[in-house]
């Protein structure tokens, strides 16, 4: 067994303290800080009776270790059951509202990712110059308009005055999906611009900094060299954590997105959730958002030795 | 560089033109809106409008409203006759239409829907009674059928025979159905036209399970295939849909709408119905106004660009061929206290100044843009019990008398009174209301503590009585005023739908003698009286009854509001011919400033 599987089964085994926790914090928000659901599911004309059957075919009204079991055993074994207000499988939601989200957000991830640093390496390497302060100053201004007036701006002007998509809804399947998503793919990516090119410049010029590029320098290699060979590669590293630590969010959509767009996606599946008091699809989402951190952050740290070959995993 | 930007706008262009689907006129489909999630298909499980509305879509009940009458009139549905009632008011009996067939499905023989039957119906209701599927309709009948409450109570928490006979719940012969009631219940008529009691074949809950509600199977109008809780949900005709024909009965003002033009005609009217789900306002005025949804409401923000102060059109929206309904609901807003709160019990003085100290004009005109009717009492306009010329003496906003009864309960400009807790809820609206009645109060000494809450969380405080004010709406079930005096009934006490747990001796006697009285004058005049008197110990802050503005665009036809739109969707129809004029012609998009191409 090499350093590096040792690595990742140590940090395996370090997830399960973390997934208990994530549990024990479930539960606790769920059962002590949250609303009985029992009353939202019983109806306005609820009966003391009804609320107590609800309670007890919902299993509120197990011992409490009990109901900490069931947290646990269904995040170590997936399996979260039905929901409570659709009786669909937990499972099937998640699988169904993944699609949606996840063709709305790796397309948007993807493409914003690339145009923030092809500009990011351009004002790097003007820094200092006309052409650096303009794309500051107008990423600055791009993230001082609310993301809610950039939803609305552009829904009126290219969907509905200039008909150039649709206004809202969701179609399963390729290329049914693309009519759907292309404009809120572009409003992702024009609200991920401005911070995106500021972190990944502020990155770069990191780097930039660096007593080897001096050394370059020195030894006379072009500004391009230096910037494209040496700087980028080093960046890569900040540049993959940022990226990796974003990839589980991707997976639980885009809430306000999905909402304006009628997108029937996970962020939306999580909204229904809290207003119907479901609590095993918002257990099931909680959780899987843990599992997937965990997950990612460990991917992250391999990756590393692949950009990075002096980083080793022990 | 001019170059490079024109490169640009053409690959913009190719982009967008490739991002939207081109419109059908070949076929009517009608776009509808929902504007949050349908839970499900399952009759027992229509505990809110959205999900109501859809599953009347596809399943039919005994009984329905009349489409175009007004007050709202029961008329037979897949009852072949309104029922014989026996003379003790306590036996139904109804005849089944025969030759109602449920839509063809996986779950009978070789695919083909079968017959309906009155046993069908005691199924369906002894679902609903069933404890495991936690109908939340149970109360309509709750310890109303002889029988039904000891079958359900002897099968909780175990596997549940629905072949045991209930001697409430019969059928005598397959077109025969008979309820025997515990004591006379004249609502009990209203149950079995709305949603939960609705007929369900045995063959489809037992071969879907749990997912059942997400596979529906009907008799209704429409069918759609399995519900996937996307955002989008189609219907279409059911091609063996009996012989149901559009009404030819209706007011001169329906006649004069174009409302009975169809009379006669084979229902339904349109082959499809598409549903979208979109929970922002903002997105479906648009697509209302692109003329991707045929009818919509109107959100708050838009609505002084929409309609004009004397509730017409404004010129922009006429132009596009818009046009507006504008009807009230059988509702009311109000906000309540806690009577367990000792402040409150029996302190009627203090709750008359909170009344009379709160101006409600005001509130109709920030919240409601001046359209809604002050409610003078609990019940509203449109159903027996409702007095037009009563005036309730603490609605009038007049801040010297509330002082002078401030004082007259014991806390003079509001000393010696403690802060109360309002209880609401945290969207922008509800807050701006809290807000607005803690501002009216302050004017009169008392301090109120707004306190937002999830709509989980006030639930649960009021069901468990730990909100000393709140505010709430009840929309009715049913066009009875029962259904909004006993919000005030003591036996409905939190959890129940009196969570203002008031319980007054002289109300509570009349109440439990007037809801078992038959229709009729006599009824009415103690429903009157109970108003007046609920009104005037307030009980509650009256609030509003709603008014409900719809847009409809030119190709839509036949709609008429109604508070229980259940299966309305077979009645309303689509002029394709007038819809691809309207959008081809780029009309709904021109503005106000420029002429409108299309008349």
């Amino acid at each position: 067994m090499n350093d590096t599987t040792r690595y990742i089964l140590r940090r395996v085994l370090y997830a399960i303290p973390v997934l208990l926790g994530v549990c024990l914090i479930i539960f606790i928000l769920f059962n002590v800080a949250a609303a009985d659901p029992a009353y939202t599911l019983a109806g306005k004309n609820a009966t003391a009776e009804q609320l107590e059957e609800i309670r007890e075919q919902l299993g509120l009204n197990k011992p409490m270790l009990a109901q900490y079991i069931d947290v646990v055993k269904s995040a170590f074994t997936f399996d979260f059951g039905k929901s409570w207000s659709t009786k669909q499988y937990i499972s099937e939601m998640i699988i169904q509202g993944a699609i949606p989200s996840l063709t709305l957000t790796i397309p948007a991830f993807i493409i914003a990712t690339f145009i923030s640093i092809v500009f990011a390496v351009i004002v790097a390497y003007y820094r200092g110059k006309g052409i650096d302060l303009f794309i500051r100053v107008t990423c600055i201004a791009m993230m001082s308009i609310s993301s809610l007036a950039y939803i609305l701006f552009f829904q009126q002007i290219l969907a509905a005055d200039l008909g150039l998509f649709e206004i809202a809804g969701y179609e399963y399947g390729f290329p049914n999906f693309l009519y759907y998503v292309t404009l809120p793919i572009i409003i992702w990516v024009i609200l991920s611009l401005g911070p995106d090119i500021r972190f990944y410049r502020t990155l770069i010029l990191d780097e930039i900094y660096q007593d080897y590029v001096r050394t370059a320098r020195a030894k006379g290699l072009s500004e391009k060299k230096i910037l494209f060979k040496h700087v980028l590669r080093n960046s890569l590293i900040p540049i993959t954590t940022y990226l990796v630590v974003q990839l589980p969010f991707l997976i639980l959509g885009s809430l306000l997105l999905e909402s304006f767009f009628s997108i029937p996606g996970l962020g939306g599946m999580i909204i229904a959730a809290i207003n119907s008091s479901d609590f095993p699809v918002i257990k099931a989402m909680t959780v899987l958002s843990a599992v997937a951190y965990v997950i990612f952050t460990l991917i992250q740290d391999v990756i590393y030795t692949i950009v990075d070959p002096r980083v080793k995993l022990k | 560089m001019f170059k490079k930007n024109c490169i640009a706008i053409i690959i913009l262009m190719v982009v967008g033109v490739s991002c939207t689907k081109k419109e059908s006129f070949d076929e009517k489909v009608l776009n509808v809106v929902v504007a949050a999630k349908v839970k499900g298909l399952d009759p027992v499980n229509a505990g809110d409008t959205y999900s109501s509305t859809e599953i009347a879509r596809v399943y039919e009940g005994l009984l329905e409203y009349h489409y175009l009458k007004r007050p709202y009139e029961l008329q037979p549905n897949l009852a072949e006759s309104m029922p014989e009632v026996s003379e003790d008011g306590l036996t139904y009996t109804f005849k089944i239409k025969k030759g109602v067939m449920f839509h063809d499905n996986e779950c009978f023989p070789n695919g083909k829907g079968r017959e309906l039957k009155a046993q069908d119906f005691v199924y369906s209701i002894m679902r609903m009674a069933d404890a495991k599927n936690i109908s939340t309709g149970w109360w309509l009948l709750d310890d109303r059928i002889v029988g039904l409450n000891e079958w359900r109570d002897k099968y909780k928490g175990k596997s549940v025979d629905y072949d045991q006979k209930v001697e409430g719940l019969q059928a005598l012969d397959d077109y025969t159905l008979q309820f025997k009631l515990k004591t006379p219940y004249p609502q009990f008529l209203y149950s079995l036209a709305m949603v939960y009691t609705y007929a369900v074949p045995r063959e489809a809950v037992e071969k879907y399970g749990d997912e059942f509600l997400n596979n529906p199977v009907g008799t209704g109008a429409f069918m759609t295939g399995k519900y996937t809780q996307s955002n989008t949900i189609e219907y279409v005709k059911n091609p063996n849909y009996r012989d149901v024909f559009y009404p030819s009965e209706g007011s001169e003002a329906d006649k004069k709408a174009g409302l009975l033009k169809d009379a006669g005609k084979k229902l339904p009217l349109v082959y499809k119905i598409k549903v979208v789900i979109q929970t922002e306002e903002s997105t479906r005025w648009l697509s209302f106004e692109n003329g991707n949804l045929d009818f919509s409401g109107i959100p708050k923000d838009n609505f002084a660009n929409v309609v004009t102060p004397s509730a017409g059109l404004t010129e922009e929206y006429a132009k596009k061929g818009i046009s507006i309904e504008v009807t009230p609901d059988l509702d009311i807003t109000y906000m309540a206290f806690n009577h367990d709160d000792p402040l409150f019990k029996g302190n009627d003085k203090l709750k008359q100044a909170m009344s009379l100290g709160y101006n409600h004009d005001e509130a109709n005109k920030l919240f409601y843009n001046g359209t809604a009717v002050l409610a003078q009492g609990i019940i509203p306009p449109g159903i027996g019990g409702y007095n037009e010329n009563y005036k309730n003496p603490y609605k009038k906003y007049d801040v010297e008398a509330a002082k002078k009864k401030l004082a007259e309960a014991g806390y003079p400009g509001g000393k010696g009174l403690p802060t109360i807790k309002y209880e609401t809820t945290s969207t922008t609206v509800s807050r701006q209301m809290s807000e607005f009645f803690a501002k009216n109060m302050k004017e009169i000494g008392i301090n109120i503590e707004v306190v937002t809450n999830t709509w989980p969380q006030l639930t649960q405080k009021v069901k468990k009585r730990q909100a000393q004010m709140f505010g709430m709406a009840w929309l009715g079930d049913y066009p009875d005023a029962e259904n909004f005096l006993q919000l005030l009934w003591g036996k409905n006490a939190a959890p129940g739908p009196n969570g203002s747990n008031f319980n007054d001796a002289e109300f509570n006697q009349k109440f439990a003698k007037a809801k078992n009285m038959q229709p009729g004058p006599e009824r009415a005049k103690i429903y009157a009286e109970l108003n007046q008197y609920a009104s005037e110990k307030v009980p509650l802050i009256l609030g509003v009854h709603r008014t409900t503005f719809v847009t409809k665009h030119s190709w839509f036809k036949n709609y008429k509001f109604s508070t229980f739109n259940h299966g309305h969707a077979k009645y309303y129809d689509i002029d394709l011919e007038k819809k691809e004029k309207m959008i081809k012609s780029g009309v709904l998009k021109e503005s106000s400033k420029k002429p409108a191409s299309v008349e």
